[in-house]
């Protein structure tokens, strides 16, 4: 009999709150924060809109956050969630032995010091030439950087961070598969439980591009959406008139735990993990498969791994980017896979309320998953306004939707070819 | 741990190191005494404190890509990259396992990496416009001109996961593709978790690998702002002196590291070579560095490995020549074998590879088991009283027993310990 693996607590920090509640209660409303960029000047970039998160503050969650100044983002956001999460799951009164909990953060790149990279190549560049000085440059970085903040750019910071603060000594790992990251980072902290690796693991996602680079390099591979001139409906998954997707940033961690573990405590049980699958595309660096190969066969591993048939799904959470590649590809898997079943479930983007909080953005839609079980709502996809004769599924539009149902699907897909899919079901011991 | 059936073998190996870019010449190398580490010279780094490092000499990725159609994608692909990519070609080759060899959705990929530093020249032009006095840099100007200046393909070229993603388009690698980031962890991790996967029966083979070109004007400046590097810039081949009373820093180094791993029946049927079995592993935090930390997780590596520290070879350490983490890893491994087990440390013959660091050093154990010889630490000549354990150098001596565990550790306290058996078909 295999471990079973149940979560006990979530936290998150979305552009749509600060909390689980507020998250689920946003996108059950249609609700979106996009807007124009406010973490520094975008309005000459190709795209100048994003969605953000605002009014955080760490010290809300931790009375030493000062002692976390120097770190980016992704740390200060991981952390905010991850204490959320594990005081949800009452995992700060476990006391002695901390060995058996452990965490497994799929995060992003360190905090960058644009402004010092940018004017100290310049200064190294001479005037009418396009490559610089590397031996003037390398000096100039090392007088201009700031190097505790560089310390605390190294990419084992965020998920190290989690363990040191709240004492989670047990097995680690973090992994960056882009898109797919934080998904890939619960299907395997799940494996960990089930092997007997560990007994409870802080899992998700964490991660912020909405920088002058991350805007950069996804605007010159004209990923992003650039409909400038109306940012609250530019994030408009299987719409004909899509134009790529919107950036979002933020942080989801969840507790993982094993069934009796969780039992034995009393812990609050919010949904079972069923289902895990994993699979590369193998196809191309940024698009997927346009059938979407590896797509199916994640979705078709997660269903098998969770023991259920394409008609046990009473949901699917789509990847659904808003970019014409993803939509459609996802579209022609999830009929491969469901049949015509597929027209019978309703799938939504939480993309189109969330934007694309990358790294973080499978865990956040795990989140608004497991709630639309708990609470019989399916979050809507809005801003569908054009149907496109490839994207034919019930997509729920614009309004959310009462259903009553036990387990869900949600897909995760990475530039780079990975393809996640989670099942979760509701609890039945 | 749950038992299982399921035994998992390494069967290829591939590297591109600052001592040597075969197994044969990494290897002969080891056994010689040979140090890579050397006055920077893939730029002038003299201007900064520390501009000694390893670097792979000679790393052509045009001229060593087998797949002559894919060269063209080189322009996506940062030296982090093509060093990845070249590495788990070589990987492949050893293992004999050409494209299609293995059912595409029977073989799957984990990778060490990170976000690779931008090549300057890749923003020279665009910085040059958006901060002509080198003082201050305009946002507009970036956005409205600085960028058409940047090549499209630029944050392809530096992505985590491009190494993995490169390989499962060259190999038809359908299966789980991860790449994993918590520093100089990540190469075992990602060894974790492959084994992982095999074991619950999701593959057949795995990929697994680490690279990272660290040798670089980012890079290096960054880390001399906040890693302790050795200020012996005229001595290079001695700076780094892991556990050494003498010890003053560590340097950098570049490479790749990529080990196939296989299930041991599928490896049998094909008759592949094996190199050594993968049998226990573990990871945990050690929270403040202070040593015990470290001591479970080598004891619960142990543990899932079913063997007592009596029946280790050598112990292969991180030994960074840190004066602070020489003596950390040095308190936690002395907790489990105290002076009793040999303690090799590779890292001073090539400097710290970062991402490529847990299974560059973790090679040089499995062709040590191979090989039956154990080489020595280099630049240990003074042990330090703050190390109280027994470390190897000078001349090579005779392997005599079966297992050896690597350790290794990031500055947070993450530690992770493996466990590898000599291989004999017995």
């Amino acid at each position: 009999m295999r471990r079973r693996v149940v979560i006990t607590g979530m936290g998150v920090i979305t552009p749509l709150g600060h909390s689980v509640g507020e998250l689920f209660a946003s996108v059950v409303a249609g609700r979106t924060a996009v807007a124009p960029i406010v973490h520094f000047d975008a309005r000459t970039f190709p795209t100048t809109f994003a969605s953000q998160v605002s009014g955080f503050d760490l010290a809300k969650y931790l009375p030493d956050a000062a002692k976390f100044r120097n770190c980016g983002v992704n740390t200060k956001y991981a952390l905010a969630a991850g204490k959320q999460a594990i005081t949800d799951a009452g995992l700060l009164e476990i006391k002695g032995d901390r060995s058996r909990m452990g965490v497994y953060l799929g995060s992003g790149e360190g905090q960058e010091n644009f402004e010092v990279l940018t004017t100290s190549i310049s200064k190294a560049t001479p005037a009418g030439e396009r490559t610089a000085d590397f031996c003037q440059a390398s000096a100039l970085l090392f007088k201009r950087l700031n190097g505790p903040q560089e310390a605390e750019a190294e990419m084992y910071a965020p998920s190290g961070y989690l363990a040191d603060t709240f004492a989670l000594d047990g097995p680690f790992a973090s992994c960056q598969t882009a898109c797919a990251a934080s998904s890939q980072a619960i299907g395997e902290a799940g494996e960990m439980i089930r092997t007997g690796e560990a007994d409870v693991m802080l899992a998700g996602g964490s991660h912020s591009m909405i920088t002058p680079t991350g805007i950069s390099g996804f605007n010159r591979l004209t990923a992003l959406s650039q409909r400038n001139d109306s940012p609250t409906t530019a994030s408009r998954p299987f719409d004909l008139t899509r134009d790529g997707f919107v950036i979002g940033e933020g942080a989801g961690l969840m507790v993982l735990e094993e069934l009796e573990h969780a039992k034995a405590r009393g812990a609050h049980i919010v949904a079972e993990l069923t289902g895990y699958g994993s699979t590369a595309d193998a196809y191309r660096m940024t698009d997927p498969h346009p059938e979407g190969k590896g797509a199916i066969r994640c979705m078709a591993n997660a269903l098998a791994d969770a023991g259920l048939n394409p008609t046990d799904i009473g949901y699917i959470n789509a990847h659904g980017t808003s970019t014409q590649a993803n939509d459609a590809a996802e579209t022609a898997a999830i009929k491969s896979v469901f049949g015509d079943h597929a027209y019978k479930i309703p799938v939504s983007s939480s993309k189109s309320m969330l934007g694309h909080l990358i790294a973080a953005a499978g865990v956040a839609e795990l989140v608004i998953s497991m709630m639309a079980i708990q609470r019989g709502v399916i979050p809507p996809t809005i801003n569908l306004e054009t149907p496109d004769p490839d994207c034919d599924l019930d997509y729920v539009p614009h309004h959310a939707r009462e259903s009553r149902f036990r387990h869900a699907l949600s897909n995760s897909f990475g530039f780079g070819g990975q393809n996640i899919a989670l099942v979760v079901s509701a609890f039945k011991g | 741990m749950v038992s299982n059936s399921r035994r998992t073998v390494l069967t290829g190996f591939g590297v591109l190191s600052p001592i040597g870019s075969t197994p044969e010449a990494f290897w002969d190398a080891l056994v010689a005494g040979a140090c890579g580490v050397r006055t920077v010279s893939l730029f002038d780094a003299s201007e900064l404190p520390c501009h000694i490092a390893g670097e792979v000499q000679g790393f052509v990725a045009k001229a060593m890509m087998a797949e002559t159609k894919y060269r063209k994608e080189l322009k996506s692909m940062a030296r982090t990259v093509e060093l990845g990519v070249i590495g788990s070609q070589l990987a492949m080759q050893s293992a004999k396992l050409a494209k299609g060899t293995v059912p595409p959705n029977r073989i799957g990929i984990e990778f060490a990496s990170l976000m690779g530093a931008s090549d300057l020249n890749d923003m020279a032009a665009a910085s040059k416009l958006s901060a002509p006095d080198g003082e201050t840099v305009d946002h507009g100007v970036w956005g409205a001109a600085g960028l058409n200046e940047i090549t499209p393909v630029w944050m392809l070229k530096y992505l985590p996961n491009m190494p993995a993603c490169h390989a499962t388009i060259l190999y038809d690698i359908q299966g789980p593709s991860n790449t994993q980031i918590p520093g100089d962890t990540s190469g075992l991790v990602a060894l974790f978790e492959a084994t992982r996967i095999l074991r619950r029966g999701a593959t057949d083979v795995m990929v697994v690998g680490g690279s990272e070109a660290r040798i670089n004007p980012i890079t290096l400046s960054r880390h001399n702002l906040f890693v302790q590097l050795s200020k012996r810039n005229d001595d290079p081949t001695h700076a780094v002196r892991p556990f050494d009373a003498t010890r003053d820093g560590t340097v950098l180094g570049e490479g790749a590291a990529v080990f196939t791993l296989e299930e041991l029946e599928h490896a049998r049927v094909r008759n592949a070579t094996i190199l050594g079995e993968v049998v226990g592993w573990a990871s945990g935090v050690d929270r403040g560095k202070k040593g015990p930390g470290l001591a479970r997780v080598i004891r619960n590596a142990l543990t899932t490995a079913g063997i007592r520290p009596g029946e280790v070879d050598h112990v292969n350490a991180h030994g960074t020549g840190t004066t602070a983490g020489d003596a950390f890893e040095a308190c936690g491994i002395a907790e489990v074998f105290g002076r009793g087990v040999p303690v090799f440390a590779p890292l001073s013959r090539f400097g710290n590879l970062g991402a490529a660091s847990g299974l560059m050093e973790l090679a040089c154990s499995v062709l040590a088991l191979k090989h039956g010889l154990l080489p020595g630490t280099l630049n240990h000549e003074k042990p330090a009283a703050d190390c109280p354990i027994n470390v190897h150098s000078g001349a090579p001596r005779p392997v005599t027993k079966p297992y050896a565990v690597k350790v290794t550790y990031t500055d947070l306290g993450q530690c992770a310990a493996v466990v590898v058996k000599r291989w004999s078909d017995a």
